[in-house]
């Protein structure tokens, strides 16, 4: 029953590294421009929070899938030719960018503020302050949700597969269509994304662990 | 000249006024205690002279210098920079009520922060004098503890250490003994008695009446907003003027029916 999920693994997992080459763009990318417009909303004057909290809440309410669609069409739109990938990856940085800045703001804000107090007592200059006090301890209470994010983001490359990216989710409709066996061959792609993803949440439960030892 | 220097000092929150008009000065070297109900300011107050709270009107001055504001030519207040205020605050050090170390810092680090990012000291040069400091406070075997895993008096020394390591000429104490265990009060006091003897000029908020008796040079007692009556502590404590200080000594002392 198998033997047509076995035939067309290599087929199968060398989609499986396309979608780790977009997951690592999207993942890295995402988290480091979120991190800095995340810092951006917790200190920036009132102009700079209004915007970030505009950009946070409209992609917060729009679904992945048409956050793709407007992505690959928004190059042509406005004249531009750009690789499938290129456009793909641009969505979805953008859309982890929002969730991955909301986690930080709010972990930066959860910090204690008698530990700005305590830091500005001391004559700690704004940016002394953030670097040594507050970023420190806003990251371990950002951990956890960056890496469940991460993990969502992960898995949301798939959708690079409706617009034409080609990656594991396209690799496999493309094997279906010329096997038909479709049940085996995403029972096959659901252990491969799964194959993926485990190591990070191993992380996830091992990060959550020793940052509960040290406080 | 005095140390400290505050003149008609005005603060309120929302409609409410906390501070309504404070005046009073500490020479160097003196030691404040200021007692009063919960409510009466006395914290605000402690916090508009390092201006961790801002305030609407009137002057502080440490050291002749305004704190938050300064006059000018046309007599018109001008909030100073922040980097001026954050020049203000290395020479006040205060120490708070819930500790507030670093919980990500070392016992030792949490003292070094000043000298470090302040004072842009070598490390082993701030090492060498947070670890003077921190025998000073009788911890020098925790220096490399985190503070979760120190007691609360313990916690209360290092931050007092932490304070002493950027060498401010004055130190303010904002109710430091009263979220600890009974038995580790006489701890935190004995440290800042022997800070007292040395000659450091004080303000202490504080609801221990022995000890204010025992250390202080004046007395400040607080209510709604305003100094009801300040003197030395043996004439205030034992005979005090105001109806007010006398309900709150009886009350304080262990009077649990005075009303």
């Amino acid at each position: 029953m198998f033997d047509v999920l076995i035939g067309n693994l290599t087929y199968l997992l060398r989609g499986a590294v396309m979608t780790l080459w977009l997951a690592v763009a999207v993942v890295t990318l995402g988290t480091l421009l979120g991190a800095g417009i995340g810092i951006l909303a917790a200190v920036g004057n009132r102009i700079i929070r209004g915007t970030i909290t505009a950009y946070i809440f409209i992609l917060r309410g729009i679904p992945v899938l048409v956050v793709m669609f407007l992505g690959y069409y928004a190059f042509p739109a406005l004249g531009l030719r750009v690789n499938t990938y290129v456009a793909v990856g641009f969505a979805q940085i953008v859309y982890v960018g929002a969730f991955t800045a909301e986690i930080v703001r709010s972990a930066i804000l959860s910090v204690h503020p008698e530990q700005i107090a305590a830091a500005k007592s001391l004559g700690m200059r704004r940016t002394a302050i953030l670097r040594e006090v507050i970023l420190p301890q806003a990251i371990r209470i950002a951990i956890p949700p960056l890496l469940n994010n991460a993990l969502t983001a992960i898995k949301q490359t798939s959708y690079a597969s409706v617009v034409g990216a080609w990656e594991l989710t396209y690799a496999a409709r493309e094997v279906v269509e010329r096997t038909l066996a479709s049940f085996q061959i995403f029972l096959g792609v659901m252990a491969i994304y799964f194959a993926i993803c485990y190591p990070l949440s191993l992380l996830a439960r091992w990060c959550e662990k020793r940052l509960m030892a040290t406080h | 000249m005095p140390m400290i220097e505050i003149r008609d000092l005005r603060k309120s929150f929302g409609g409410l006024d906390v501070l309504k008009g404070i005046s009073f000065e500490v020479e160097k070297a003196e030691v404040v205690v200021v007692l009063g109900p919960s409510g009466s300011g006395k914290s605000t107050m402690l916090r508009c002279i390092n201006l961790l709270e801002d305030y609407h009107s009137g002057e502080v001055r440490i050291d002749g210098e305004t704190v938050g504001y300064r006059i000018n030519d046309g007599g018109r207040r001008i909030a100073r920079p922040e980097a001026e205020n954050a020049k203000v605050r290395e020479k006040v050090g205060i120490v708070f009520q819930s500790f507030n170390l670093f919980p990500h810092r070392t016992a030792i680090e949490n003292v070094m922060m000043g000298p470090v990012h302040v004072r842009h000291m070598a490390k082993s040069q701030a090492r060498e004098l947070a670890g003077g400091l921190l025998e000073k406070v009788g911890l020098a075997d925790k220096a490399h503890q985190y503070p979760a895993t120190l007691s609360g008096g313990q916690q209360q020394r290092v931050a007092i250490a932490r304070a002493l390591a950027m060498q401010p000429k004055v130190m303010l104490f904002d109710e430091v003994t009263s979220a600890l265990d009974p038995e580790l009060v006489g701890e935190v006091l004995i440290v800042i008695r022997r800070l007292a003897e040395e000659g450091m000029t004080m303000i202490i908020v504080t609801h221990e009446i022995h000890f204010a008796r025992d250390v202080s040079d004046r007395i400040i007692f607080m209510d709604g907003g305003v100094i009801v009556e300040q003197g030395p502590p043996d004439r205030a404590l034992a005979s005090p003027s105001s109806e007010r200080l006398k309900l709150f000594l009886r009350r304080y002392q262990g009077d649990y029916l005075a009303v």
